[in-house]
């Protein structure tokens, strides 16, 4: 009879086998453990099964699974590594049994709560490390032989082994999707400038900490970041959005990069443990005639220009941030003379395995040229990359000044909200400065083509809102602004305005308002002559 | 985004307030309210430091008027400090603020 009825062992860890296919590759990594330990309860004829798996810090068991005693995860239980029955098997990697549960010295309330009366746990180790334990229990006394620790460290070292493999899909698929949410999707479109970038993950998908950023401040000039976290996988992805948020705030607050570079060293240094990245950042000035940078152990990036040679820029390296406290940082000014282009890269795209880092700096020398920026992308990729996949991940991000020689008109169309008012300056700001007028004619501009805006902002549109269209062109030397809306105007309400008016006739030499039907346009005309003529 | 920083200097009854960075519609009705709760009712006198202000519309100027009306009915005198050829100065000047207030 009993022969019939037994199902053995060899049958049962057949079965957990079976769960570790991809039948159920579906499931959740948690309803995946709870399903293996269903069947590990069968298999050692237990009434509790649990899994704990190690927290991203080391330091604590987190309870992941259990069946019998689910109150462990829905209590989201933790256990110090080192300390009670699940810390110990963690802590000394080897299997404990506990023939009677001494309930007056159970570090966990639910094992005494659920009067567990014997337990047997055994580590789970992947690849060599402890990723977490595996425990069973019984409500009568029971005594586990060494035979039963062999047979569940058997069936935990395959549940060690598909949860290893599901929690790096997992977190491959995170830190992609960080990267995509991270990485500017679409560049900030710049008067007189092109921009092109790309990011190649590494080898099998191994995205890393690599990132490029470029923004535009509220002064007119353009920030541009290159950097790279060391680390790979979703640890150095996460990093790299904390670094990319802290670098963005202290660019708000700093004008000058290696000040920026060095309050974002102090804030790795205080915040994050174990932290080391390579970072360059530079910026534009308004003019786009000329960049501030400053490298923090980046690689140097590389400048092209029409009928010279391209080289790596001669800027000193300063120390990597998340170092230590090093000597001052230095920010290098670079001129950037029309057609120009500078090429920025991650270490990844020249250290290739079987060439050396001069060799990989040669060929890109070659590769780059001052051309469109988006071929210069493909071209770089072509001649570096071509079909071998690259080992580290890479970013690159090109810039590229535009070289016609007379004035592009600046045509830009926003929502009509007051937040898009500091971005209509910093673009105003560039284009005058591309016009090259005088500072005091430049400022009046500026002034009476904010006011021309905030006025559409105010007053155009109701509760629903709509678009406000700022054209700027220069007519021989006269700058002439056009403000449209189509909505109906509003005059202003309440005290102390419609102070907006009289200050853009006071700043431009003429200025003409049509209001119809289908919205309202406002223009002004300014002279561009000699400061104090 | 547009960001004005207000920094606030009392010294026994005068205060003193810097305003840097910009100031426009966006953030005009904030600035409004650092500037109120920087002004307790004992002051006598307000010294206004404009000099790292890039950036002043009519929205903040708006703010800066009425700062200077309600003063004047709470009798508290208000000294604006301007540097010379300032962008921020020209659009005080243009709009008339002298009239409410000497730059300094």
């Amino acid at each position: 009879m009993a022969a019939s009825s037994a199902v053995t062992d060899e049958d049962r860890l057949r079965r957990i086998e079976q769960i570790t296919d991809t039948s159920l590759s579906h499931l959740r990594i948690e309803d995946l453990l709870t399903e293996l330990l269903d069947r590990v309860r069968s298999l050692l004829e237990a009434d509790t099964a649990a899994v704990l798996l190690l927290d991203p810090s080391g330091t604590h068991l987190a309870a992941t699974a259990a069946r019998g005693i689910e109150e462990e995860v829905l209590q989201g239980v933790r256990i110090p590594v080192g300390k009670g029955f699940a810390g110990r098997i963690a802590a000394e990697r080897r299997p404990v049994i506990i023939d009677e549960v001494d309930h007056s010295n159970v570090l966990n309330p639910i094992l005494r709560e659920k009067d567990i009366r014997s337990l047997l746990g055994v580590p789970l180790v992947a690849e060599g490390g402890v990723i977490g334990v595996l425990h069973v229990g019984t409500l009568r006394p029971r005594l586990f032989t060494s035979d039963d620790a062999d047979l569940l460290q058997t069936a935990a070292d395959r549940i060690a082994m598909v949860t290893r493999t599901r929690m790096s899909d997992l977190d491959r698929a995170a830190a992609s999707a960080l990267q995509r949410s991270l990485l500017p999707g679409q560049l900030p479109r710049v008067n007189g400038m092109e921009f092109a970038a790309r990011y190649i993950p590494g080898e099998a998908g191994g995205l890393g900490g690599d990132w490029y950023d470029v923004f535009s401040l509220p002064s007119g000039r353009i920030g541009v970041v290159i950097g790279d976290v060391v680390g790979r996988g979703l640890q150095a992805a996460v990093v790299m959005g904390r670094l990319r948020s802290a670098l963005r705030a202290f660019a708000l607050e700093e004008d000058d990069p290696a000040e920026v570079l060095e309050r974002l060293d102090g804030n790795v240094q205080h915040f994050e443990d174990n932290v080391m990245a390579t970072v360059m950042y530079a910026i534009i000035e308004p003019s786009l005639e000329r960049l501030a940078l400053s490298t923090a152990g980046h690689l140097p990036p590389i400048l092209a220009q029409p009928g010279t040679p391209s080289a790596l820029v001669n800027v000193p390296v300063d120390l990597p941030v998340g170092v230590s406290v090093g000597a001052p940082r230095r920010t290098t000014l670079i001129d950037l003379p029309s057609d120009a282009l500078l090429f920025l890269y991650t270490d990844g795209l020249v250290e290739r395995r079987g060439r050396t880092l001069d060799a990989g700096l040669d060929d890109l020398n070659a590769a780059v040229v001052s051309d469109d920026a988006e071929t210069v992308c493909a071209r770089v990729l072509h001649d570096l990359v071509g079909g071998t996949p690259v080992g580290d991940d890479v970013a690159m991000l090109v810039l590229r000044r535009l070289g016609t020689p007379d004035v592009v008109p600046l045509n830009t169309v926003v929502p009509a909200s007051p937040r898009t008012l500091a971005d209509i300056r910093s673009a105003v700001r560039r284009w005058l400065a591309a016009t090259g007028a005088p500072p005091d004619v430049a400022a009046d501009v500026l002034v009476a083509a904010g006011e021309a805006c905030s006025n559409v902002i105010e007053h155009a549109y109701g509760p629903a809102g709509g678009s406000l269209s700022l054209q700027m062109d220069l007519d021989g030397s006269t700058i002439v602004t056009v403000v449209r809306d189509n909505g109906r105007w509003r005059s202003a309400r309440g005290h102390n305005r419609g102070r907006g008016t009289a200050l853009i006739q006071r700043c431009s030499d003429h200025m003409d308002v049509v209001a119809g039907v289908g919205g309202t346009t406002v223009t002004f005309w300014r002279t561009i002559t000699e400061a104090g003529s | 985004m547009t960001t004005a920083t207000v920094v606030v200097h009392p010294r026994d009854s005068a205060v003193r307030i810097d305003i840097g960075g910009e100031v426009d519609l966006e953030n005009a009705g904030t600035v409004e309210e650092q500037l109120s709760a920087a002004i307790p009712n004992e002051t006598t006198e307000v010294t206004l430091g404009l000099g790292e202000l890039s950036y002043l519309d009519s929205a903040g100027l708006r703010v800066l008027f009425a700062l200077a009306a309600r003063l004047e009915v709470l009798q508290i005198e208000l000294r604006v400090h301007v540097p010379p050829g300032s962008v921020t100065r020209r659009v005080l000047e243009l709009s008339g603020f002298e009239g409410v207030a000497a730059l300094e």
